[in-house]
């Protein structure tokens, strides 16, 4: 095998000539990503030391941090843009413990805190080991996105939901909704680069991306990893790539990051894994998230955790009045605090009630005029009316709607403990019934599910050993965000921290 | 067809509908045309809405990760004030936006503006793409 130094030059030499350089096993077809023996390789296109598949959050970070830590890095990106998913997102970090800004603005926080509400409000038995390290070192943690150029303003908003105006603190989860409220004090921990119009993503993967490249990370774009490359003795050492058509073989002589995404662009993969989440309607990613690292991973023999789980969204917020209104199951009984924040309910609609389920208003908690989000199923002057047009059981929307109004009227939700701020008798005609389901309005999802990593963000196999060489972060793998998913900025925190691991240990990696 | 393309990019506004029709029957392998299908608006709002990653057809949202498509059909292709993250595909191109070139675009993204910084894997139903069309032409 020769080996050569990658520079830009090197590269796109070796476009032309990299067909020559793979002698491809007979076994292997187009599209399998079993992970090739290295013995198959007979020349390696080129060399570096870490290798990073994916440019969105997670690959970035690991970059950097694998740059600082002494590594020659190169990220090789399948689409014609860097930045992934991650760029389309409203770039929310989750943090806390008394970061900068919650100190600047005047929120006290704790670690304890925090880690409470990850620990406990999310899918039974998380990963605690990683919810800890995270809970941990967020502050330092959000100091090393500051350091690296991202801008977040003095400014806090106490609006439920990313705002129009300029800021960068809120509170991006249930934190203030009951239990959770009671359980662990409540803090905001939504940390957002302001950029206008819902665009925080896109500032956040425009300032990692600048600083990558003042670190001299290399990267590469319309280049898709299609293989692992395995050594005898279980080391993952390269992998098989096509570039534009072409196959080439890298070597990472300390190791291989996946952070390609999750898959819900894969509609097969996702029918297969995600069930519930293939018929919400619409997949909420760019056009990366194909499962390609995922499925290569496995192909290497790493486990696979948690692939049915996802965000699962059909907000009815914002505008805040529509809080008061209250969602209901096919039965007409209510299901959650409306409240909490909305992928809770999406958790519930989509996983727990069939996909189906509907919003109830009166003409204050009514939609907004022109918003078409949500289809209009009936309209009446009274509840009795509007359940028969509707086609409720009978009596079951008059029982929920009185037993709200009951003790609504008395500032109290003896059922869900939703806040006083946002309760109001369901009383003034006219009442409606808007469409939540799923496969109806705007259901917008994308998977959690992925390899499984240890803190490190080190690969782990099938039988619960360490992969050598190769590690994953994001929604490649298994990681913070669980379903339902408890606030905004857990994936891409989660990204971009446990990415920073991968980075940091694949560079002091030998092998 | 690498002729076809280089001539749409700098011809003027005037020749863009016969280049459209060209392209259309260029890149438009299995020859469908919009004309064959009936858009519903209706099922069209939730086809367009795994678009709104970045695109909105509301004129009062703007440009978001992708340009404002309020009104997008007879705009020249990439000149949108305020919108600074065209490719330079789109910055060069001259033509303007129509329903059959959209339909024809977006049965395969890459294939025809190969360039494009446009993260979608577009949509393969014709029926769903006239659908789509159907809803975005609420927007004018």
């Amino acid at each position: 095998m020769s080996e050569k130094t990658i520079d830009r030059r090197t590269l796109l030499a070796s476009l032309a000539t990299s067909a020559a350089g793979i002698a491809l096993s007979q076994h292997s077809s187009a599209g399998t990503r079993v992970a090739a023996d290295s013995q198959e390789i007979k020349k390696w296109d080129i060399v570096t030391d870490v290798l990073v598949a994916g440019s969105g959050a997670a690959g970035i970070s690991a970059a950097i941090d694998a740059r600082r830590g002494g590594a020659d890095v190169l990220v090789v990106e399948k689409l014609n843009k860097l930045g992934g998913s991650s760029a389309l997102s409203g770039g929310v970090i989750y943090a806390g413990g008394g970061t900068k800004l919650q100190k600047a603005l005047g929120f006290s926080d704790s670690v304890e805190s925090m880690y409470h509400y990850i620990a406990h409000s999310g899918r039974k038995h998380p990963h605690l080991d990683k919810i800890q390290r995270y809970c941990e070192q967020s502050v330092a943690h959000f100091d090393w996105l500051v350091d690296n150029g991202v801008p977040y303003n003095k400014r806090f908003s106490n609006g439920k939901g990313l705002g129009f105006d300029e800021a960068s603190l809120y509170y991006s989860g249930s934190e203030e909704a009951w239990p959770w409220r009671d359980e662990c004090k409540p803090a905001p921990r939504g940390h957002v680069p302001w950029e206008k119009g819902h665009q925080g993503g896109k500032r956040l993967m425009r300032s990692l991306l600048a600083s990558a490249k003042k670190l001299g990370v290399k990267t590469q774009k319309r280049v898709c990893g299609e293989r692992l490359v395995v050594e005898s003795d279980g080391r993952v050492t390269g992998m098989l790539v096509d570039i534009k058509g072409e196959r080439a073989a890298i070597k990472a002589k300390r190791g291989i990051v996946l952070a390609c995404g999750g898959f819900i662009h894969n509609r097969e993969m996702v029918k297969l894994y995600a069930p519930e989440l293939y018929d919400c309607s619409v997949p909420w990613a760019n056009a990366g998230d194909l499962g390609i690292g995922i499925q290569m991973g496995m192909g290497a023999g790493a486990a696979a955790l948690r692939m049915d789980q996802g965000f699962a969204i059909g907000p009815i917020y914002p505008p805040e009045n529509t809080i008061a209104g209250i969602a209901v199951n096919q039965m007409g009984q209510r299901l959650t605090s409306e409240e909490g924040y909305h992928a809770v309910m999406g958790n519930i609609v989509t996983y727990k009630q069939d996909g189906i389920a509907y919003f109830i208003c009166d003409k204050d908690s009514d939609r907004p005029q022109g918003d078409d989000n949500q289809p209009l199923v009936a309209e009446a002057n009274t509840i009795k009316e509007l359940e028969q047009k509707a086609g409720f059981p009978i009596g079951s929307l008059q029982m929920s709607v009185n037993y709200y109004n009951e003790h609504a009227k008395n500032g109290v939700d003896p059922m869900f403990h939703k806040s006083k701020k946002y309760l109001s008798p369901i009383v003034k005609p006219p009442f409606k019934v808007y469409d939540l389901s799923v496969d109806k309005t705007m259901y917008s999802s994308h998977t959690f599910g992925g390899l499984q990593t240890n803190v490190n963000s080190q690969v782990i196999n099938v039988w619960g050993e360490v992969i050598n060489g190769l590690y994953a972060a994001g929604r490649n793998t298994s990681g913070l965000p669980t379903s339902p998913y408890i606030a905004s900025g857990i994936s891409v925190g989660d990204c971009t921290f446990f990415g920073r691991q991968a980075g940091q240990h694949a560079a002091t990696n030998k092998g | 067809m690498k002729t076809i393309l280089y001539w749409m990019f700098f011809t003027t506004k005037t020749a863009a509908l016969s280049v459209t029709v060209a392209l259309m029957l260029a890149f438009n392998t299995r020859a469908e045309s919009l004309s064959e299908f009936t858009g519903d608006a209706e099922k069209g709002r939730l086809v367009f809405a795994q678009c709104r990653t970045c695109h909105y057809p509301e004129k009062i949202i703007g440009h978001h990760n992708g340009p404002n498509l309020h009104a997008i059909f007879g705009k020249v292709a990439g000149k949108q004030v305020g919108f600074d993250d065209y490719s330079e595909t789109f910055k060069a191109a001259q033509f303007v936006w129509t329903e059959e070139l959209l339909f024809a675009w977006l049965a395969n993204v890459e294939a025809m503006f190969p360039e494009t910084t446009m993260m979608s894997l577009g949509v393969t139903d014709p029926q769903q793409r006239a659908d789509l069309i159907a809803y975005l032409k609420r927007f004018r």
